[in-house]
C-alpha cells in the first residue's frame, strides 16, 4: 500500500472548497425557508471565486509529480483545464439565473448539481490514474443526468435525462470495461507505467490489451459526442434546458477532452500511429455527419447540437496531430470555443418563451430591428462558429488545421475547411433570420436580464478580442502542455 | 513636400479610418437621423480618398528595392510567425487609390437609393471600406487572408438587406461560394508555410523561420518544388478565379451583381472582383512560377473562354444590370489573358485595365441606377428614346459605354491594347481571340446604348424624366475625367507601375533579364 501522507490532500483544497460550497447550498436550500436564487447566485459566484483563488495558489506551491499515490498531479496542462471549467461554470451560472427564476425551481439545488459536476472535472483534469479520472467523470456524469431533466414537468426533458442517463452509463460501462481488460493485462491503472507496460502486453497477447484499449477509446468517443457515437446528443441538448445544454455542451466536452489527451499520449503514447487512424476516421465522420445534419435543422438547439457534434470532429484533429501546435491548438480553441457557445445558447435563453419556445429559426426573425445589440452579438457568435475573422473562432480552426498540415494529414485537414465553409450556410441561417427578415406579433421579444445580457457581452467581447489579438491566450496554452506521444 | 507621409503609419490610417467612423455610426448616431448618417459617412469617404492623395505623389517610381513602400510592422502572433505588415507598391497603390474613391462615389450614389435602416447601411459598407483597404496593403499572407474573409461578411448584408427580389439567394450564394474558395487558399499558404520552415508531406522543407511574410515567399517561389507548386496553385487559383470570376466559376456573379443595391455592384464590381485577379499577380504567378507555365495553356483557355462567352451571354441580356455583369465577365478576362501573357506589357496593360475597368463598369452600374431610381424597371425593352429626354446623362452613358468598348481616347483603348501587345508576343492566335472579344464587347453595348437612348420614345413613362441632378453629376464627372485622363494620357499610370510589374515578371520569367539578379537556384529555362 504506497504511503499517503496527510500534507498531499491539501492540493486538492480547491475541489474540496467547490464541493463543500455545492453541499452547503443543498443543505440551506432545504432548512427553514430555503436560499433565495439570488443568495444562490452569490454564493455560487462567491464559491468559484475563491476557487479560482485556490486554484493559483495550490498550483503555486505544486510539487512536481504525482500526490496521493499517484491518482492525481497537478501539472500546468491540468491548471488550464481547471480555470476555463471554472470560467464556463460561472457564465452557465449566470446564464440559469433566469431560468431557475422563472420556473420558481429550486434554485439551491440546481446550483449545487452544477457545482459538484465541476468539481468532477476539475478532479478529472488533474487525474492520472484510470481510476480516478473514472471516478470523477462519473461525479461529472450523474451531475450532469440531474441537470438535463431538471424540467420536471417537461416530458421533452424527462426523455432528454434518460436518454442521458442510459447513453452514458453505457459509455460508462464501456469505459470501465476497457479499464478492466487493460488492468487484467498489465496490472496497472496509472498511465505512466500502463505506457511502458501495454506495448509489452500486445506483443505478448494482442487480444485482451487491444481490445482494452480500443474500448476505452469508444468510452472516450461516447462522452465528446464523436460520430459514431454521438446519437443521444441531438435528443439530450434540445429536451435539456438551456442552461444545462450550455453546460454541456462546453464544459463537459471540454473536461472529456482533457481526459481524453492525457489518456491518448499519456497513457496509449506508445501506440500513437494505431490510434492516429482511428482518431482521423472518427474526426472526418463527426466533420461531415455533424455538418452535413446541422444543414436541415429547424430547431436551434438541435442545429447547435449537430454543431457541437462537428466541433467534437475539428478537435479530434489537435489530437490527430500530437504535435505541439495539435495540443495548443485544441487547447486554445476549446477556450474560446465555450465563450462563444455558451454565448449563443445565452441569446437562446434571452428568446425563450415558456420553456421551449424561442428554439426556431423564425422566432430570431427581425431580431436587428428589434435590438440591434442582441443580433450583433449572435451575429459574432455565428461568425465565430463558422470560422470567420476577426473572432476567436477563426484562430482556432487556423491552428487546428495548421497542426494537420504540420504533421502530414493534409487530406483531414480538406475536409475540415471544406465542412467549415458549408457550415456557414446553417449559422448564417439565424443571421438571415436576424437581419433580413421581419419580426411579427407572434414573434417573442427578448427577455430584459441585465445579468444575463452582461454574460453574453462578456463572451462577445472576448471572443473578438481573441480574434484580434490571440497571442497572450496562446502562449499560455503554450506552457501548459503534456509531453507528447 | 510629401516627405511626411513616410514618417506616419499612412496605411493604416487610410485602412482603418472607415472603421472607426463605422464604430461612431454604430454606437453614437441615432438611426432616425438618416440624413446626418449619410453625410457623416460621405465625408469619412471623402477624408480618406483625400488621405490617400499623398500615397500616389510621396511614391517613389524609381525604387528599385525595396520595392514595397510605406511599409509598417509589428509583431502579432508570435506563436505562428504572423506579423502585421504593410506596405504597397505600384500595383497596389493604383488599387487602393481605386478603392477609396469609388468608395466615395458609391457612397454619394446612396443618397437617393437607400432610404431604409441607413444606419447600418453606412455601417457595413464603412466596415467593407477597411476590410478591402487591408487586402491590398497586407505584406503578411495571413493578415491578407484575414481581411479577404473579413470583407465578405458586409458584402453578404449589403446583398442581403438591400437588394432585390432573389437577394436571399444572391447573397447566401455569393457568401457560400467566395468561401469555399477561401478557405481552399488557407490550405495553400499553409502548405507555402510549412514549406519554408519544418517542412510538408514528402517535400522536406527549407528549414527558414516560420514566417508568413510575402516577400519571404517570392524570394523562395523557384526552389519549392514542381509538384507541390503545382497543388498550391491548383488552390489558389479555384479561390482567385471564383473571385475574378473565371469561368467556370463566374455563375454567382451574375446573381449578386444583379440583385445587390447600385452601391454594393459599385464595389463589388469596382474592387472585389479585382481581389481575384489582384491576387494572382502578387501570389500566383511569382511564387509559383513553374506551376504557371505548366498550367498557361489551360489558364488562357479559360481566360479566352471568358472573354467570348461572357460577350455573348451579354448580347443576350434583357436586363441592363445583368448585361453589364456579364460584360464583366468579358472584360476580366480580357485581363487575365494580359495576365498570362507573363510579360511586361501583358502585365502593365492588365493591371491598368483592372483600374480601367473598376471605373468604366462602376460607372456603368452607377448610371443604371440612375435611371433604375427613376423608372424602377432595368428592362432594355422599357426604355427607348432617352437622348432626347436625358441629354446629360445620355452623354456621360455614352462616353463610359466607349470606354467600355476600348474607344481611342478613352481608358479601355490603352489597357486592352497593351493587353494585346502583350499576348501577341506571347502566342499570337490568343491575341486574335482576345480581339474577337473586342468586337463582341462593341456589338452588345452599342447595341444596349441604341434600344435605350436612340429612336423615337415608344414608352409613354419615359417622357419628362429629370436629367441627372448636381449630386448626381458630382459622382459621374470625376469618372468621366479619369477615363479621358488614362484614355490621353497614361503614362503617370504605367510609370507607376513600371517596376513592379518588372519585379514580376522577373519572378515568373527566369529568361526576363535581370532575374539572375534574384539568386535563384538554376533551373530550366522558360519562355518560348
Amino acid at each position: 500500500m504506497p504511503e499517503i501522507s496527510p500534507q498531499e490532500f491539501w492540493f486538492l483544497v480547491p475541489e474540496m472548497v467547490l464541493a463543500t460550497v455545492g453541499m452547503a447550498l443543498l443543505v440551506a436550500g432545504v432548512i427553514g425557508q430555503g436560499i433565495s436564487n439570488r443568495a444562490s447566485e452569490v454564493v455560487v459566484l462567491l464559491g468559484l471565486g475563491v476557487t479560482t483563488i485556490l486554484v493559483v495558489w495550490t498550483q503555486g506551491h505544486a510539487p512536481q509529480g504525482e500526490i496521493l499515490a499517484g491518482m492525481f498531479v497537478l501539472d500546468r496542462y491540468a491548471f488550464f483545464w481547471k480555470l476555463l471549467f471554472l470560467l464556463a461554470t460561472a457564465l452557465t451560472s449566470l446564464l440559469s439565473y433566469q431560468f431557475v427564476e422563472r420556473g420558481r425551481y429550486r434554485s439551491a439545488e440546481f446550483y449545487s448539481l452544477l457545482l459538484l459536476a465541476t468539481t468532477g472535472m476539475m478532479l478529472m483534469a488533474s487525474g492520472v490514474n484510470l481510476l480516478s479520472i473514472w471516478i470523477s467523470l462519473e461525479l461529472m456524469a450523474l451531475s450532469s443526468y440531474i441537470l438535463a431533466g431538471y424540467f420536471k414537468s417537461e416530458l421533452k426533458s424527462n426523455e432528454a435525462a434518460l436518454k442521458y442517463f442510459i447513453l452514458g452509463a453505457l459509455s460508462s460501462g464501456i469505459l470501465l470495461y476497457g479499464i478492466s481488460l487493460i488492468y487484467g493485462a498489465t496490472g496497472t491503472l496509472q498511465l505512466a507505467v500502463l505506457a511502458e507496460r501495454l506495448p509489452v502486453a500486445i506483443g505478448e497477447s494482442a487480444l485482451l490489451p487491444s481490445a482494452g484499449w480500443l474500448l476505452l477509446a469508444i468510452g472516450l468517443f461516447f462522452k465528446v459526442a464523436a460520430v459514431p457515437f454521438h446519437v443521444w446528443t441531438p435528443d439530450v441538448y434540445v429536451g435539456a434546458p438551456t442552461p444545462v445544454t450550455g453546460y454541456l455542451a462546453v464544459a463537459s466536452k471540454a473536461a472529456s477532452f482533457a481526459i481524453l489527451v492525457r489518456i491518448f499520449y499519456q497513457g496509449l503514447g506508445p501506440l500513437v500511429v494505431e490510434w492516429q487512424l482511428i482518431v482521423a476516421a472518427v474526426a472526418v465522420l463527426s466533420m461531415v455527419w455533424g455538418n452535413l445534419a446541422a444543414l436541415t435543422q429547424q430547431n436551434v438547439k438541435r442545429m447547435l447540437a449537430y454543431s457541437s457534434i462537428a466541433h467534437a470532429g475539428y478537435i479530434l484533429i489537435g489530437v490527430l496531430a500530437a504535435s505541439e501546435l495539435g495540443l495548443w491548438a485544441l487547447m486554445f480553441y476549446l477556450l474560446t470555443y465555450s465563450l462563444f457557445t455558451l454565448g449563443a445558447f445565452g441569446t437562446v435563453i434571452l428568446l425563450e418563451r415558456r420553456e421551449y419556445a424561442g428554439e426556431v429559426y423564425s422566432d430570431y426573425a427581425g431580431l436587428a430591428q428589434r435590438s440591434p445589440y442582441l443580433a450583433a452579438m449572435m451575429l459574432i457568435f455565428m461568425l465565430a462558429l463558422t470560422g470567420i475573422p476577426p473572432t476567436g473562432g477563426f484562430f482556432g480552426k487556423v491552428y487546428l488545421f495548421a497542426a494537420a498540415v504540420e504533421s502530414g494529414w493534409t487530406w483531414v485537414a480538406l475536409v475540415g475547411v471544406l465542412t467549415s465553409a458549408i457550415s456557414l450556410y446553417y449559422y448564417m441561417g439565424i443571421a438571415l433570420y436576424m437581419y433580413f427578415k421581419e419580426s411579427d406579433a407572434t414573434t417573442p421579444r427578448p427577455l430584459h436580464s441585465p445579468v444575463l445580457v452582461g454574460a453574453i457581452t462578456v463572451c462577445a467581447v472576448v471572443t473578438v478580442l481573441l480574434g484580434v489579438i490571440p497571442g497572450p491566450l496562446v502562449e499560455f496554452a503554450k506552457a501548459s502542455l503534456l509531453p507528447l506521444p | 513636400m510629401f516627405d511626411w507621409v513616410q514618417q506616419v503609419p499612412i496605411l493604416s490610417v487610410i485602412c482603418y479610418l472607415p472603421l472607426v467612423g463605422a464604430l461612431f455610426v454604430m454606437l453614437v448616431m441615432k438611426k432616425e437621423n438618416g440624413a446626418g448618417i449619410r453625410r457623416f459617412a460621405t465625408w469619412v469617404a471623402t477624408f480618406d480618398f483625400l488621405l490617400s492623395l499623398p500615397l500616389w505623389f510621396a511614391y517613389d517610381r524609381n525604387a528599385e528595392a525595396p520595392l514595397f513602400q510605406f511599409r509598417e510592422s509589428a509583431s502579432w502572433i508570435e506563436a505562428l510567425g504572423a506579423r502585421y505588415e504593410f506596405g504597397i507598391d505600384g500595383i497596389a497603390l493604383l488599387l487602393v487609390l481605386m478603392t477609396t474613391l469609388l468608395g466615395v462615389l458609391a457612397f454619394l450614389s446612396s443618397w437617393s437609393a437607400i432610404r431604409e435602416r441607413e444606419k447600418e447601411y453606412y455601417v457595413f459598407m464603412l466596415l467593407l471600406q477597411t476590410g478591402m483597404l487591408g487586402v491590398f496593403m497586407a505584406m503578411d499572407f495571413f493578415l491578407f487572408y484575414v481581411f479577404w474573409e473579413v470583407m465578405l461578411v458586409p458584402m453578404y448584408f449589403l446583398i442581403g438587406i438591400w437588394g432585390g427580389p432573389r437577394k436571399l439567394y444572391a447573397a447566401i450564394k455569393f457568401f457560400l461560394y467566395t468561401l469555399v474558395g477561401s478557405v481552399l487558399m488557407l490550405l495553400g499558404i499553409l502548405a507555402l508555410y510549412f514549406y519554408n520552415s519544418t517542412g510538408i508531406m514528402g517535400w522536406g522543407g527549407l528549414g527558414d523561420e516560420a514566417t508568413f511574410s510575402i516577400l519571404r515567399f517570392h524570394e523562395i517561389g523557384s526552389q519549392i518544388p514542381p509538384d507541390l507548386q503545382f497543388w498550391i496553385f491548383l488552390v489558389f487559383f479555384v479561390s482567385f478565379a471564383i473571385k475574378v470570376p473565371m469561368f467556370p466559376f463566374h455563375t454567382w456573379l451574375p446573381d449578386a451583381h444583379v440583385e445587390a443595391p447600385t452601391a454594393g455592384s459599385v464595389i463589388l464590381a469596382g474592387v472585389l472582383l479585382k481581389m481575384g485577379t489582384y491576387g494572382f499577380v502578387r501570389f500566383s504567378l511569382p511564387i509559383l512560377p513553374d506551376a504557371t507555365w505548366q498550367l498557361l495553356p489551360w489558364l488562357a483557355a479559360l481566360s479566352i473562354i471568358g472573354i467570348i462567352y461572357g460577350a455573348l451571354v451579354a448580347m443576350a441580356q434583357k436586363d441592363m444590370k445583368k448585361l453589364v455583369a456579364y460584360s464583366s465577365v468579358s472584360h476580366l478576362g480580357f485581363v487575365m489573358l494580359g495576365l498570362f501573357a507573363l510579360n511586361t506589357a501583358g502585365l502593365n496593360g492588365s493591371v491598368l485595365q483592372m483600374i480601367n475597368h473598376g471605373l468604366s463598369t462602376g460607372a456603368l452600374f452607377l448610371l443604371v441606377g440612375v435611371i433604375y431610381e427613376r423608372r424602377h424597371t432595368r428592362m432594355i425593352a422599357d426604355y427607348g428614346g432617352l437622348s432626347a429626354e436625358m441629354p446629360v446623362f445620355a452623354t456621360i452613358f455614352l462616353i463610359i459605354t466607349m470606354a467600355s468598348i476600348g474607344l481611342p481616347t478613352l481608358n479601355g483603348f490603352v489597357g486592352e491594347f497593351t493587353i494585346l501587345v502583350g499576348v501577341f508576343n506571347r502566342v499570337w492566335w490568343w491575341a486574335l481571340m482576345g480581339a474577337i472579344g473586342i468586337v463582341l464587347g462593341a456589338a452588345y453595348m452599342l447595341w444596349m446604348y441604341q434600344r435605350v437612348f436612340f429612336g423615337p420614345i415608344t414608352n409613354p413613362e419615359n417622357k419628362g424624366l429629370d436629367d441627372l441632378n448636381r449630386r448626381e453629376l458630382l459622382y459621374l464627372v470625376p469618372i468621366v475625367l479619369l477615363c479621358f485622363w488614362i484614355g490621353l494620357y497614361p503614362k503617370p499610370f504605367f510609370r507607376v507601375l513600371e517596376k513592379p510589374v518588372e519585379y514580376v515578371v522577373q519572378k515568373v520569367d527566369q529568361s526576363y533579364p535581370g532575374a539572375a539578379l534574384h539568386e535563384q537556384p538554376a533551373s530550366e529555362v522558360h519562355g518560348d
